[in-house]
This record gives structure tokens, C-alpha cells and sequence, in this order.
């Protein structure tokens, strides 16, 4: 029979995905500049997609064109996930990762 | 280079071809859906449906991403298509202009295959951020690149459109 402890018991190691355990770490979506996609069509899609006027939307563009990327969106990692899948929908090359 | 799009209404564009624009268009949506339907190795397709994540931490999440979201993807593109190809078959010819009113689904559609087909069109030459719009004639290659442009010409006309 084991002594019954009385101070309080060690931190369980647990084996989870790390958002489980970090749910509050956002991540961010990145659209990367591609050759090939008309300015005036990332543009439009970013509008489309996320509500920007025009004027953010443009400087959201014109950071993918001069900077090679730009982050253009934000979130919990299935919200991400579903911009992205959007992003891709539309032609757009966009990824995601953690914020840091 | 004739053809236009043109809000008429709230939410109706009309779209008029001159004839060999319209059988030019005819002809590219089935080349679409071939190289959909080869596999995910293809470059058109590794263009088409990319990683979400590029991060060596998050392979299988990226997995598990195209594992869920690639055919869903395909299948929006196969819509896409088949929007655009129902609203080609039908249209009234005039002597010489082909004319059709898209619903605001249809437009959307169109916008979606004409950027998709570019995407296309544009990994096969290889265009690259040198790619200044010069076509050498004397490159086999020199329809391709002037059907790239003529496309590029489209879609900014229908985002007007759409945009108006």
C-alpha cells in the first residue's frame, strides 16, 4: 500500500498536439508573389475574400509584389487552414505558420 | 482583341466574342480538365494546389491538408468549368459577335477558369519575373505566350466588370 501524498501532485506529461496545449498561439496566412497572377486580380481577391477595401487590399498586394510576401490574414490554425484553402481556390500561392 | 464584359442590371454581365475569340475559348476548358485529371506531381497541378504549409515541423498537417481539401479544390474547379462551358454552348450569334448574359455565379466562374487557365499557360512556358510581356515571333512558343496575354486582357476586363 503506498503512502497517499499530501503535497500536490507533479505536472502530468502528456502526450497532445502542441495547439492543444497552445491554443492561443496564432498563426498567420501568407500569400506569396507568383509571376504569373494580374496585380488587379490578387487585388480582387483579397477583398473578396477577407473584406479589405480597396486601398488595403492594394497595399496587401503591392507587399506581395515588392516584398515577395505578405501575411493576410490571421487566426487559430482551422481558420488558417480555411483561408488558405480559399487563397488556393482562388490561384492564389499562400501558406501558413505559426506567428512568431 | 474584340471581346468585352459588361455589367448590364444589378447582377448580370454580358459578354460579347468576336467568333474566332469564341472558338479559342471553346477549346481550353478541356485541356483544363485533362491536366486536372492527371496526378498531383504534374507542374500545373503542383501550381494549382500548392502546400498550405511550408515548415518541415508541419509535414503531416500538411497532409492532412491535402487529404481533406484537394478534391474539394478539384471539384470547385470542375464546377468552374462546367459553368463556363454551359454559357459558350450558348450565347446568340450575330454574323459576327457571339453574345451572352452571365449570372453573377457564372462571372465568378469565369474568372476562375481564365486565372486558372493562365496559371496553366504560365507554369508550361515557364514564366518566370524576367517574363515582360515581349513575344519573340520567332519562338515556337510565341501563340502561347500572345494567348497568355490575350487571357490576361480578358480577366482585367471581367474584374472591371465585376467591379463597376
Amino acid at each position: 500500500m503506498s503512502r497517499m501524498s499530501t503535497t500536490a501532485p507533479a505536472r502530468e506529461r502528456t502526450t497532445r498536439q502542441d495547439d492543444v496545449t497552445e491554443p492561443d498561439v496564432p498563426w498567420v496566412v501568407i500569400v506569396w508573389n507568383d509571376p504569373i497572377n494580374l496585380m488587379s486580380y490578387v487585388v480582387f481577391v483579397l477583398q473578396k475574400l477577407f473584406g479589405y477595401d480597396r486601398e488595403k487590399a492594394t497595399r496587401l498586394m503591392l507587399d506581395v509584389h515588392h516584398k515577395g510576401k505578405a501575411v493576410v490574414s490571421s487566426g487559430p490554425r482551422e481558420k488558417a487552414e480555411f483561408d488558405v484553402y480559399r487563397l488556393h481556390g482562388h490561384g492564389l500561392w499562400a501558406t501558413m505558420q505559426k506567428d512568431r | 482583341m474584340a471581346g468585352t464584359f459588361k455589367r448590364v442590371g444589378r447582377d448580370r454581365v454580358r459578354v460579347r466574342l468576336a467568333q474566332d475569340e469564341l472558338a479559342v475559348l471553346r477549346g481550353l476548358p478541356d485541356q483544363l480538365r485533362t491536366v486536372l485529371g492527371e496526378d498531383e506531381d504534374e507542374p500545373v497541378n503542383r501550381r494549382l494546389f500548392p502546400p498550405a504549409y511550408l515548415d518541415v515541423a508541419d509535414i503531416e498537417r500538411d497532409a492532412e491538408y491535402r487529404r481533406l481539401m484537394h478534391d474539394d479544390l478539384v471539384k470547385e474547379k470542375l464546377s468552374n468549368l462546367d459553368l463556363v462551358t454551359a454559357s459558350l454552348d450558348r450565347g446568340s450569334p450575330s454574323v459576327r459577335r457571339w453574345t451572352v448574359e452571365l449570372t453573377d455565379e457564372e462571372a465568378a466562374a469565369w474568372l476562375g477558369v481564365l486565372n486558372d487557365l493562365r496559371l496553366a499557360l504560365g507554369v508550361r512556358l515557364d514564366i518566370t519575373e524576367d517574363y515582360d510581356g515581349d513575344v519573340d515571333d520567332t519562338d515556337p512558343r510565341a501563340p502561347a505566350f500572345r494567348l497568355l496575354s490575350y487571357l490576361g486582357w480578358l480577366e482585367e476586363q471581367l474584374l472591371d466588370a465585376l467591379q463597376t
